[in-house]
């Protein structure tokens, strides 16, 4: 037994090294260092100064401001992670059923996932040229309307980002959900169309339900990507343009941190990111009771 | 026995991952970070290999960074003891590179005949300090023009304005939009905006050098200007990203562009006809269009240990020699830091060249203290907006100021 437990410690220790190296190590160094005043002229002396940076974020004035980047994070969020379940599992509904030439219709659905995100948010950013953009010229050749603005206001370059997302980031719910779809029994289909079950129920009493415990775990690790994604509003937007106006808070603490120095108070920022989306994936995944077994 | 090595394995990865993290200090192998463009990458790399050449025994390493990645990857590296033996790049990081403590002075580590050999502009010091030597000078915006559409550059504001709505009227308007654009420039990037401030008097700091000075009339007047261009005046497109305005010159649907000396062997290589003549001057105020000029060039990490310094310094030397500069004037038609090179017949028979020569005298040094960063993100958003049409000049000259004060204290907060 003794010789057992050493063998499996000896197994594990490699692994525990380099969890400790990469995620331990770096946590708790940030965690001293959000409590620092760690800054371009004491990057080298830095001191501890308490709660302070915690202070500035929730009482002082920033550009932008915290609370709107902090709302507009929830906005990207909430719409993002929305757009991907339902167009996720619209598709793998759609999918699931008996379709000629269904492989090449999954190969092509799938292909904005297979696309890096650098290329992908480049080419959309492209495509929303007020003049030049492919969406603006059919938006004024086939709807008749006027251009949009895309990337100069506010609102619409936010919009952009959030375009680029939802197409870039449905394709993994698809292939989550169709995965789950497949592998519920088909007997229970052929029971429910017996007792004259229309599509409709058997979508809602047997495929939804059954699901469930796999596409809730998928949601919380969508809704902490899609919190956390930097890319695609870092590069669609060009950094938060037009006037640090689309920033949601990660693109804000990388903006803190490698454009203005502020180490510290970009830590103390990341760990307010942290607390949310730990709550966050606590309360979910408890309100869902996505462990609990599902047959 | 049994009961340590599972420990022993834990310790043996453990320094494995350590040994990761450790800088670098082979003295036979020197590493470069640079941001240099691929056409000045194949040239940096040709001179290596013939440096290589005639010192065998090194392995000289150079990595392509982005400017961003460079500028924060270097200080986060060298502050943990790591990072390069020599960082290449424009002066303006140099400020933050010297207050981190991430570079060393160079003025003791080279004699004076060897830095006698260049000109000042070559040198960029701060706190008194030497830290960078470069090897190319300029890095300015200029006028650059299509000889297929224009056959003398305006010289004035006015003479651009008329010039404009001459190409205009000649070619036409097609699908709402004119055939040609007569000029064009990046809407999105406040460098691209320093001529037309300083063409109306204004400058980012006050006389201190580190007080923001941007809520200012000549502010207004130049914000209010370029919005005249593009609103009224409509001859520059509606907008205009660094790409959109690069690929309109090279499509040859803009007559003219304001883009940098970095640009320009890519123009000549497509087979544009370019000519390029300084920015024009600004009637009212009798000032010429100034950009910020600045030198790229090299420094030294402060880890470098002594015993490598003598071989680091020995392949600066190299690299900032005539021969190489000389490489770099004749295929990118870059000015050369060395004085001797100013005479020389590849320098004054090339009119973009000596034109180029003329708008560096009318620039202005780009400066390198850190709260520059502040005041180009404190630009930027205004600079934005007026060109999108969302504040007024004196609402953004006002807001510019006020975030650069801003930033300014959070930077050193």
């Amino acid at each position: 037994m003794e010789k057992r437990r050493l063998l499996i410690t000896f197994f594990l220790a490699p692994s525990f090294v380099v969890l400790a190296g990469v995620v331990l190590y770096p946590f708790l160094y940030n965690v001293v260092l959000s409590f620092g005043n760690m800054n371009l002229t004491t990057i080298r002396h830095w001191d501890l100064i308490g709660f302070r940076q915690y202070v500035k974020i929730f009482t002082e004035p920033s550009q932008p401001d915290f609370y709107t980047v902090f709302w507009k994070t929830i906005v990207w969020t909430v719409v993002n992670v929305f757009f991907h379940v339902v167009l996720g599992v619209f598709l793998a509904l759609l999918l699931n059923q008996k379709l000629r030439g269904k492989s090449i219709y999954r190969t092509i659905l799938i292909l904005p996932w297979a696309i890096p995100q650098y290329i992908v948010a480049l080419t959309w950013r492209g495509m929303f040229n007020y003049e030049y953009g492919s969406l603006n010229i059919m938006i004024n050749k086939y709807l008749g309307l006027p251009a949009v603005e895309w990337l100069k206001s506010p609102t619409e370059a936010f919009l952009a980002c959030i375009l680029t997302n939802v197409w870039l980031g449905f394709p993994f719910m698809m292939v989550i959900a169709l995965g789950a779809m497949q592998s519920i029994p088909h007997e229970l289909y052929e029971a429910a169309a017996i007792d004259g079950a229309r599509w409709w129920h058997r979508i809602r009493m047997i495929t939804l339900p059954l699901i469930r415990p796999i596409m809730v775990p998928a949601i919380t690790l969508g809704t902490i990507w899609t919190f956390n994604n930097l890319n695609i509003v870092w590069l669609v937007s060009n950094a938060g343009e037009p006037a640090d106006n689309t920033h949601i808070l990660v693109s804000f603490v990388y903006k803190a941190a490698f454009n203005f120095y502020g180490y510290s108070y970009a830590a103390a920022l990341s760990m307010v990111i942290f607390v949310i989306l730990l709550l966050f994936s606590l309360a979910f995944l408890r309100t869902t009771r996505a462990t609990e077994a599902a047959f | 026995m049994a009961t340590l090595l599972p420990y022993a394995g834990l310790f043996l990865t453990g320094f494995l991952f350590l040994g990761c993290g450790i800088r670098d200090n082979n003295s036979s192998r020197i590493v470069i970070w640079h941001q240099m463009r691929p056409d000045e990458r194949e040239i940096l790399q040709r001179q290596l290999s013939r440096y290589a050449l005639q010192h065998p025994s090194l392995e000289i390493v150079d990595i392509y960074k982005e400017t961003e990645e460079l500028r924060s990857g270097y200080v986060i590296a060298s502050v943990s003891g790591q990072g390069p033996d020599l960082v290449y790049g424009p002066s303006d990081p140099v400020g933050v590179y010297a207050v981190t403590e991430t570079i060393r002075p160079l003025e003791h580590l080279f004699p004076g005949t060897f830095l006698g050999e260049f000109d000042s502009s070559a040198f960029t010091f701060f706190r008194g300090h030497l830290y960078q030597i470069a090897d190319k000078v300029g890095n300015h915006l200029a006028l650059v023009y299509n000889r297929k559409y224009v056959q003398k550059p305006p010289e004035t504001d006015e003479e651009l304005l008329a010039l404009g709505r001459q190409l205009l009227t000649r070619y036409g308007v097609k699908a709402g939009k004119p055939s040609v654009y007569p000029l064009t420039w990046n809407y999105t990037e406040p460098f691209f905006f320093i001529p037309f401030l300083t063409g109306f008097g204004g400058w980012v700091f006050r006389e201190d050098g580190v007080t923001p000075n941007l809520d200012t009339p000549a502010m207004v007047e130049a914000l209010n200007f370029i919005r005249d261009v593009r609103g009224k005046h409509k001859i520059v497109p509606g907008e205009a990203d660094y790409e959109i305005a690069d690929a309109l010159f090279k499509d040859e649907r803009a007559a003219m562009i304001i883009n940098g000396d970095w640009s320009w062997a890519g123009y000549l290589q497509r087979g544009l006809d370019i000519g390029v003549a300084p920015l024009p001057k600004i009637s009212r105020t009798g000032m010429w269009c100034a950009p910020m000029t600045s030198p790229k060039g090299y420094s030294m990490n402060i880890n470098v240990p002594e015993s490598k310094v003598p071989l680091i310094l020995d392949l600066m030397r190299f690299l900032l020699s005539e021969e190489n500069q000389l490489e770099s004037v004749r295929i990118l038609m870059t000015v050369p830091t060395r004085t001797s090179l100013y005479s020389h017949p590849d320098v004054t028979s090339n009119d973009i060249l000596k034109n180029s020569l003329l708008q560096i005298h009318r620039g202005k040094p780009m400066p390198v203290v850190p709260e520059m960063r502040a005041v180009w993100d404190a630009m930027r958003p205004g600079y934005q907006a007026v060109m999108g049409g969302a504040l007024s000049p004196e609402e953004a000259a006002r807001q510019m100021q006020e975030l650069a004060l801003r930033k300014i204290r959070d930077m050193k907060e």
